[in-house]
């Protein structure tokens, strides 16, 4: 019976180091994706800034901006979420937490929102839940190009427009380090700037060609689209932190048990051996 | 002696280019249009076409092709647009492809307004790729 017990402990220890390998081979696999997206994404960062400044100096230095964008011109009825998942799964907490974030806020919607799912996963269980999905990208994230993240806004813009929908909200993952990352949501459309009177005026005259209503319109679109690029962009880093975490736990585990399992077998192994010598002892000692 | 300026060309991936320059030739929606140091203040929003500009000190122009955006005229030029490539990462051959393309898209017209709107600003966007490459449509005077 325990030679019995013996060779299960052995395949049991097979296999946990079968699986060490795998989520090793994954760990390191997501660092060092996790690294090139990491560029990417700070890259990225440093231009960010520079749209949104402009729409705030426009608006704070005109009184010709046009107010569709702007909050509080009409009531918000119908919400477009943007929801940025991965497509895949193993990556801990990843995707429940956005899915979690955004389920909250659905709640608190008085229509039924669309929904541009971005990855498979938010994609899967919305739809499930049969919410309308307007728009959606599947492939990997770390591979988008600004290009296709204007094929992603372009809809969302027209409806804004159209009146379809009142008010975008984007859910994605921050990047804080490569330990933590946080859902955040954030507002897109309609823009919430204060005018301020306390931010500077510029000293000189602005010539807007071919006019300030339609440099606006375009700063807008750009923003929303490179809002969402940079959050794609930094979900997909949050992707594979969050995957070289996990992975890197389950190598942990994996190890722990392999360990603990060798001990059990070696225990095990002198209980047999034990057993075979005081069964010789016994034997022994009943000759005498 | 010339004065100068910094000309920074943005992209959303990343800074194309950051220097000294003395003059730059863009594409405005109404035309070409060129801005030296000390321009009135001005955003302007740019076409698919060539930006030319001077380095200081130097006779020669830069070109490259961008793909429309902005230009921010203050004291220093910044440009925004959504891609923006040197004469030498151009793929000719691409180039021509893509615009034949878009040219087929044209010829079996669909109903569908945006998609000849794409193959418009696809055949303006390879064009200047070409004039680039083969060193701009104005020659160098």
């Amino acid at each position: 019976m325990a030679a019995n017990n013996m060779r299960d402990i052995k395949r049991r220890i097979k296999s946990v180091k079968g699986m060490e390998h795998i989520t090793n081979a994954m760990k390191l696999v997501s660092a060092a994706k996790l690294r090139r997206a990491k560029n990417t994404f700070e890259r990225t960062r440093e231009y960010f800034h520079f749209v949104t400044e402009s729409i705030e100096e426009i608006f704070n230095n005109t009184s010709e901006v046009p107010t569709r964008y702007l909050k509080g011109n009409r009531e918000i009825k119908k919400t477009c979420f943007i929801i940025m998942t991965s497509s895949r799964g193993l990556c801990g907490s990843y995707n429940s937490n956005v899915i979690k974030e955004a389920a909250e806020q659905i709640a608190g919607c008085k229509e039924k929102p669309h929904i541009v799912a971005i990855g498979n996963k938010g994609k899967e269980h919305f739809m499930k839940r049969d919410y309308d999905i307007i728009g959606e990208y599947m492939l990997p994230p770390e591979s988008i190009s600004f290009i296709e993240t204007q094929q992603i806004s372009k809809p969302i813009i027209d409806m804004y427009n159209s009146e379809e929908i009142d008010e975008v909200v984007m859910i994605y993952t921050s990047f804080i380090n490569s330990l933590e990352q946080s859902v955040k949501s954030v507002r897109l459309l309609p823009f919430e700037i204060d005018k301020d009177p306390s931010s500077p005026k510029l000293e000189k005259l602005v010539e807007y060609e071919p006019s300030v209503e339609e440099v606006f319109n375009y700063l807008v679109s750009k923003y929303v689209e490179i809002m969402v690029y940079g959050a794609i962009v930094e979900s997909a880093t949050c992707e594979h932190a969050a995957r070289r975490m996990a992975m890197e736990s389950a190598t942990d585990n994996a190890r722990e048990m392999i360990q603990e399992l060798n001990l059990f077998y070696n225990r095990t192994r002198q209980a047999v051996i034990t057993n075979e010598i005081s069964e010789i002892v016994g034997g022994a000692n009943a000759l005498k | 002696m010339a004065r100068s300026m910094t000309l920074e060309v943005i992209t959303p991936s990343k800074l194309f280019y950051k220097g000294e320059v003395q003059l730059v030739i863009v594409r405005t929606l109404t035309g070409d249009e060129g801005f030296m140091p000390r321009h009135t203040w001005a955003v302007k929003l740019l076409n698919a076409g060539e930006l030319w500009f001077q380095e200081a000190g130097s006779t020669d122009f830069k070109i490259a092709a961008i793909a429309g955006g902005f230009i921010d005229v203050k004291e220093n030029i910044i440009i925004f647009t959504d891609a923006a490539e040197w004469p030498e990462d151009i793929d000719l051959e691409r180039a021509i492809r893509e615009k034949e393309k878009a040219e087929n898209w044209l010829k079996n017209p669909s109903d569908d307004d945006s998609e000849i709107a794409r193959a418009k600003i696809a055949i303006l966007k390879n064009l200047t790729r070409m004039h680039v490459k083969e060193g701009g449509h104005r020659r160098k005077r």
